[in-house]
């Protein structure tokens, strides 16, 4: 059925919202009798969608932390981390799962790759403002005293840019999470489908996991946040005021903002 | 391959009932029948894709032009009363994180379907980013600049237009562009939510390659055309950043 | 300066360019303004103790009053509650006997010059638009303003093709002399100067403070100046007001007071060990009685040379060119020739006429014949100043507060060579 010139809700606000409460809490049964909603099936669509997130932000940090770390300490490529940043946030996520399902298919694999090109940007920028960012003569003090280039990378610019790399892996995710909702698009099942196969859940169905989806990514930004915070070195958290007075950054198109595609 | 059957029954992969036709079965062995990329197809019905097109440039530039009034709107609020810029950038930035198709659905039972939804929840979007680049802007004026502007006798509100808005101007079109551009991207979710756009064909036949291609290109289009008018447009209103040593 | 910058409504005669450089010889529009602080006090929220405490002072019509202190002696706070960016506790501040705070804040900092450390120019604005900021407030008309820049920058010796430039343009010390423009604009009768100079380098340091100092002989604004530096406000101010912390005053006297006689300890200390010599930065050449010299040229012989030397106080004739610009010196070995070769002399150490004597000094013990030539303008030597008639300066005189930098006639070797610029016993061709 398409969606397109659905009538408005029938249903009172009240009761359109009672009900997809109770879709949440307690098994229904759909028009044509299967089980549908409930805390059990509800469980199972939140667990392949946060594994289908996670492999995908696992395997986007493993690829753009070291390729962020090098370019970073070299100050090279600055405009590949740019462009990728800016033709990533071009594509529509919705586009980028077509593109793969049109031309590698449907399934787990091609959805978490699909994903992973969408993390890919925030984490890449991330990484690499935050080490292009960490002062060039703490980065000179620690090669005088005689750090190997591995050295001054493990120990001085991945801790001082930890806190921006977090911040890119949180829009990341936050990202990753609300794309995810569209998986079930390519035969991937998570808490997207309930709200894109009305037909079997109604309105109520729909509601009751947008609730859920939305929950999960407020969870997933908040945790994130967590982590952020965490990150950051103690002795650079204190002085975050009085910093706000250095000059600031150069204007970059959107190395520093947020990538979003939902 | 089909995608009939494959989220257990419950998801239907539509194609159709939106308008969209295309007839395999006359054309066996066909490019458009092998679901390919077909450069003669996309000439002879590129005529479909131009209405939703339209309605995404539509739905695009209402919620950032909305948008945009709403955070610089709260931006200004906050340059008097400082305290309000955490709560700003913390609500701005609940409303960000809730993804979209969610946001769709959460405004079901308040505005129901149509393109007043779609634009609900994409005008939420962009104040996120949009508040945070005005305020962005204005924080980045040099503090001796402004010294000196009140000392030279600018009253606040002489200040703020004279001074401060044209100098964090560049910052303020850096959020507009990356507004704009993740507001293309959202838009194609708002068939979700009755209001058409590009995403409609997309989701129409998703297998067939041409219609993903020819689609997923009008949507990058639609952005870098928006970006280079942005563009533009800041280097009419900077000249000064242009000036380089003499 | 300009003749009509307070009244921009009416037929305004716009300033000829050629003749508005020197528009302040013409008469200012607005007299300078007196000011007065009575019992100023400021104490800042969540600290201790005031920052300004009771500063009581006042500045005459027309003089450069310089607050100099350590930091947080709260002299910059001072300064800035002036022109209102700060506001006071309690006290008041006159200007021309009428309290500041009965006035708008930006209306009465359009007629209060503020130049900052920082300069603070606006980035987004031509040059020409910058200096214009004030007059553009006030609502002057275009071809005014336009006038008006042009003279200011030429007043401010800026090329006038900078008008159209963005500050980005521009380096440190141009851009200080836009800030000085810019702040000139409106020919305030009151000028705040907050560090002006502080971030500059020295050579170009300097050279703004004496331009400044030259421009100020001529518009006569009333200044007040901030600087932590003491050598800065003995050289620029006619009053200097030291601050200590707390924000409290420890004296309010002339350079040459505050050298001569310290109030306390801390100023003292503040002035600093070598305050004698420090008084050499307050007078100039020029006011000095100079020695004669016996000038010679190229080609004049070396036995009239020497015989014109017999009982002369400077003992090395000065070879001058045919404009009478100093050449070199000759000593007796570079005499042995029958006729002078300038180009075998020593190096001459030149003064300028307005020179501060420290500097002057400093010139005369580099040289290697312990003299300098002092030259005029045009680079025509006028005479020649010896090491001891500077150190003579510094010998305290009793009871005198002000050095006013007369010649001790004793102990000075008396000039018995009247040289005058005779033409020489022979014929030159030239002269």
């Amino acid at each position: 059925m398409s969606l397109l010139g659905l009538p408005a809700p029938s249903l009172p606000v009240g009761s359109l919202v009672g009900d997809a409460l109770e879709f949440i809490v307690s098994e229904q049964r759909s028009i044509d009798g299967t089980p549908i909603g409930g805390p059990s099936q509800l469980w199972g669509l939140t667990q392949t969608h946060l594994e289908l997130s996670l492999s995908a932000l696992l395997l986007a940090t493993l690829l753009s932390v070291p390729i962020g770390l090098l370019l970073g300490h070299y100050r090279k490529g600055e405009l590949v981390a740019i462009a990728a940043s800016n033709v990533g946030r071009a594509v529509p996520s919705l586009a980028l799962i077509a593109l793969f399902v049109a031309f590698l298919g449907t399934g787990f694999l091609n959805v978490a790759l699909a994903l992973v090109l969408l993390a890919i940007p925030p984490i890449l920028t991330g990484t690499y403002v935050g080490v292009a960012a960490v002062d060039r003569e703490i980065v000179d003090a620690a090669r005088g005293q005689g750090l190997t280039e591995f050295q001054i990378v493990r120990q001085v610019e991945l801790p001082l840019a930890l806190a921006s790399i977090f911040g890119g892996l949180r829009t990341s995710a936050v990202n990753v999470v609300a794309t995810a909702t569209i998986a079930p698009l390519a035969g991937v099942l998570t808490l997207g489908d309930p709200i894109i196969a009305t037909s079997v859940y109604g309105d109520a169905g729909r509601l009751g996991a947008s609730i859920v989806v939305a929950l999960l990514a407020v969870l997933t930004e908040v945790g994130f946040a967590q982590a952020q915070r965490a990150a950051t070195p103690a002795g650079l958290r204190s002085h975050r005021r009085s910093l706000r007075r250095s000059p600031a950054p150069p204007i970059l198109t959107s190395t520093t903002q947020p990538r979003s595609t939902r | 391959m089909s995608l009939a059957g494959l989220s257990t029954g419950a998801s239907v992969i539509a194609q159709d009932g939106s308008g969209f036709f295309r007839d395999r079965a006359s054309d066996a062995g066909s490019c458009v029948s092998k679901n390919g990329f077909c450069p003669d197809w996309i000439a002879d019905n590129f005529g479909q894709y131009t209405g939703p097109l339209q309605e995404h440039a539509v739905l695009t530039v209402t919620a950032v032009v909305i948008g945009f009034v709403i955070a610089f709107a709260l931006a200004l609020i906050a340059e008097k009363r400082r305290w309000l810029v955490g709560p700003f950038t913390q609500l701005s930035g609940i409303l960000y994180t809730i993804p979209t198709l969610a946001a769709f659905f959460l405004l079901l039972p308040i505005t129901g379907r149509g393109f007043l939804t779609a634009e609900v929840a994409l005008v939420a979007y962009t104040l996120l980013i949009l508040f945070r680049g005005v305020r962005t802007g204005l924080d980045s004026v040099p503090p001796e600049t402004v010294d000196a502007a009140k000392g030279v006798g600018l009253t606040d509100r002489q200040l703020m237009w004279q001074v401060k808005l044209p100098l964090a101007l560049p910052q303020i079109i850096a959020a507009l562009r990356v507004a704009s551009s993740t507001t293309v991207g959202l838009a194609t979710l708002a068939f979700f939510a009755g209001a058409g756009g590009l995403g409609g064909k997309i989701y129409a036949d998703l297998t067939f390659k041409s219609n993903v291609v020819l689609a997923s290109l009008l949507c990058v289009a639609l952005a870098v055309a928006i970006e280079i008018v942005l563009v533009l447009v800041q280097r009419g209103l900077t000249p000064w950043t242009r000036a380089v040593n003499a | 300066m300009s003749p009509e910058p307070a009244r921009p409504a009416g037929p305004s005669p716009i300033p000829s360019a050629a003749g508005g450089a020197r528009a302040g010889a013409r008469g200012l529009s607005r007299p300078a303004a007196r000011l007065e602080l009575r019992e100023l006090t400021k104490q800042y929220p969540g600290e201790d103790g005031p920052a300004v405490d009771r500063l009581s002072l006042e500045v005459p019509a027309g003089e450069i009053c310089v607050f100099v202190g350590p930091s947080g002696c709260g002299k910059t706070t001072a300064m800035r509650m002036i022109n209102r960016m700060i506001d006071r506790d309690s006290g008041e501040i006159l200007l021309d006997g009428r309290d500041v705070n009965d006035r708008d804040p930006s209306e009465l900092r359009r007629e209060i010059g503020y130049v900052i450390q920082q300069i603070g120019l606006f980035p987004h604005r031509t040059i020409e638009e910058n200096i214009g900021t004030v007059p553009s407030l006030l609502g002057w008309k275009k071809a005014d303003i336009a006038a008006r820049t042009q003279e200011l920058l030429d007043l401010v010796g800026l090329d006038p093709a900078f008008a159209k430039r963005y500050p980005a343009q521009l380096s440190g010390g141009q851009r200080q002399r836009v800030g000085v423009a810019r702040a000139l604009a409106a020919d305030p009768p009151l000028l705040l100067m907050d560090e002006p100079f502080g971030a500059i380098d020295p050579i170009t340091r300097d050279r703004l403070q004496n331009e400044f100092l030259r421009l100020q002989k001529t518009l006569g604004r009333t200044i007040v100046f901030v600087t932590h530096d003491i050598d800065e406000a003995i050289k620029m101010g006619d009053r200097i007001a030291v601050l200590r912390t707390g924000g409290r005053l420890a004296q309010y006297a002339t350079p040459a007071e505050l050298l001569l006689a310290p109030a306390d300890d801390f100023v003292e200390r503040f002035v600093g060990a070598d305050r004698a010599l420090k008084r050499l930065a307050l007078g100039r050449v020029s006011d000095l009685d100079l020695l004669p010299v016996v000038k010679v040229h190229d080609g004049d012989p070396s036995d009239w040379v020497r015989s014109q030397l017999a009982g002369a106080p400077v003992p090395y004739p000065l070879v001058v060119d045919d404009d009478e610009r100093p050449v070199s010196w000759l000593d007796a070995d570079d005499l042995r020739a029958d006729r002078v070769v300038g180009a075998e002399g020593s190096d001459v150490a030149i003064v300028d006429g307005d020179a501060v004597l420290r500097d002057a000094f400093s010139s005369v013990l580099q040289s290697r014949v312990r003299f300098a030539v002092v030259v005029d303008e045009r680079g025509k030597s006028i005479g020649v100043l010896s090491a001891d008639r500077i150190a003579d300066e510094l010998l305290p005189r009793d009871g005198e507060q002000q050095p006013d930098l007369a010649p001790v006639a004793d102990g000075l070797p008396t000039p018995t060579l009247d040289y005058p610029d005779a033409a020489p016993p022979f014929d030159r061709g030239t002269k």
